[in-house]
């Protein structure tokens, strides 16, 4: 991964429509997506008919990324995210139990331990994300890194969908004061 | 229950986490269209969640997808340079780099310290972390990626001798038996090692994981220890003659210790 300067530069380039720079920020990005959106579709071709969608529109919008307001990376993940959910909402769940198409993953990939980039602002989420119950905790990562949707938590969790909404949001709450503090 | 949360900004940061329904999730995009405002409070919920994405394993995607890629943004010119399977190779250097301007920013990062041993401390007051029951229980059931060992939990513990003053920062990957110690504010004594020990009920004494070195990273192995012990252990740091206990046992002051948390379900 380049560091976010490089990254800001690399998407400057892609706004004016440079191939090259494209190139290299999907060179740069692809694993760290396709490890987001992997995790939240478990299908190999949904994920790929994402990642694709997701570097057209990164393509398409990089004009509109915004350094001030989020990171490269941040602003990237968060597209990536949103297509995945936007397709693991729409197929219903059976659909995607029921597929036996096994995910494989390449054997080599990078160590994240040696790679990890531990921010300000990650440790800060963090501390405010201690401050939570353990069982709100679980929620919030559950739902972040699984995608899964408050009826998917409402049955991992044993708890009535209805407890589960208002547990995100007291837990969403919290996590804004705390980091507004 | 009263509902005090059901605001925009409760909306929009459930969007951002993604656990609404596809009906929803449409209502929301179309308020982020056509109300700023309801923008505004997204892209304050992408930056303030967004940095969780660092802790997510990066997965290589297969070939093939970069060309499809080009083939849907048309008129591709062919780009003879530098294929991305070219570019991502040639980087070892520039990790090196990149490596230690993480250091740096580390370590201008200490003031955040506190904060994060506040963390870590609470993980640990309030976790009761039974390994043999946790991921199964909360495993999700289908297609299952959390066991397939590219995908593992991953743990973190700060090693430390009061809440006030982190140490070592721990981290380990259950599923591979990895681990990295960061070097946080422990001084590196002159004439003396620090060596990293697992303290587990389930063997008589301390076993040594190795020498925590002068620089950031150290790998101590733990492919000799089961999931169970690994998660369940004490880690500890003592201090030690020059080059490890001459022992086998810890000889001098153990000046950190801690336990693992969790800090990404499988």
């Amino acid at each position: 991964m380049l560091s976010a300067q490089e990254l800001v530069w690399l998407m400057a380039a892609v706004a004016k429509g440079d191939r090259t720079a494209f190139e290299r920020l999907y060179a740069a990005t692809r694993a760290k997506l396709y490890g987001v959106v992997l995790r939240i579709l478990r299908r190999q071709d949904l994920a790929d008919e994402v990642m694709q969608e997701t570097y057209l529109k990164i393509w398409n919008s990089a004009g509109q990324f915004d350094p001030a307001l989020a990171s490269p990376i941040t602003w990237m993940v968060a597209i990536a995210r949103n297509r995945a959910i936007d397709l693991v909402r729409k197929k219903t769940e059976v659909s995607i139990e029921e597929e036996s198409d096994v995910v494989e993953f390449a054997a080599d990939t990078p160590d994240p331990l040696a790679k990890r980039e531990m921010t300000e602002e990650l440790e800060r989420l963090l501390a405010c994300m201690a401050k939570l119950d353990e069982e709100r905790r679980r929620l919030v990562l559950f739902a972040y890194y699984h995608g899964w949707s408050r009826e998917q938590l409402a049955a991992r969790f044993e708890t009535p969908v209805n407890t589960i909404k208002t547990w995100l949001r007291r837990a969403l709450r919290d996590i804004r004061e705390c980091l507004d503090a | 229950m009263t509902d005090d949360t059901e605001t925009p900004d409760g909306l929009a940061a459930e969007y951002v986490l993604g656990t609404l329904s596809a009906d929803e999730r449409a209502q929301a995009e179309a308020l982020i269209r056509d109300d700023p405002a309801f923008a505004r409070l997204v892209r304050g919920w992408e930056r303030r969640l967004g940095e969780l994405n660092v802790m997510v394993q990066p997965v290589e995607p297969p070939a093939g997808i970069w060309e499809r890629i080009q083939a849907r943004i048309g008129d591709a010119r062919p780009i003879a340079a530098a294929h991305p399977d070219q570019v991502a190779p040639a980087a070892p250097e520039r990790n090196v780099v990149l490596l230690s301007a993480r250091l740096g920013r580390w370590r201008r990062a200490a003031a955040g310290l506190a904060a994060l041993a506040a963390v870590l401390v609470a993980l640990v007051a309030t976790q009761l972390f039974n390994p043999a029951v946790l991921p199964g229980a909360l495993r999700p059931k289908p297609v299952d990626i959390a066991n397939a060992p590219v995908n593992p939990g991953r743990f973190v513990a700060v090693l430390q001798q009061n809440a006030a003053s982190p140490a070592f920062i721990l981290t380990v990957d259950v599923a591979t038996r990895t681990a990295s110690v960061r070097r946080v504010a422990a001084e590196q004594p002159a004439g003396k090692s620090y060596e990293l020990w697992l303290v587990s009920d389930r063997f008589p004494g301390p076993r040594s994981l190795g020498l925590v070195g002068t620089t950031e990273f150290a790998r101590p192995a733990l492919a000799n220890y089961d999931p169970a012990t690994i998660s369940g252990a004490t880690y500890a740091v003592s201090l030690e003659p020059e080059g490890g206990s001459p022992t086998g046992a810890p000889t001098g002051p153990v000046l950190f210790a801690g336990k693992l948390v969790e800090s990404v379900p499988p």
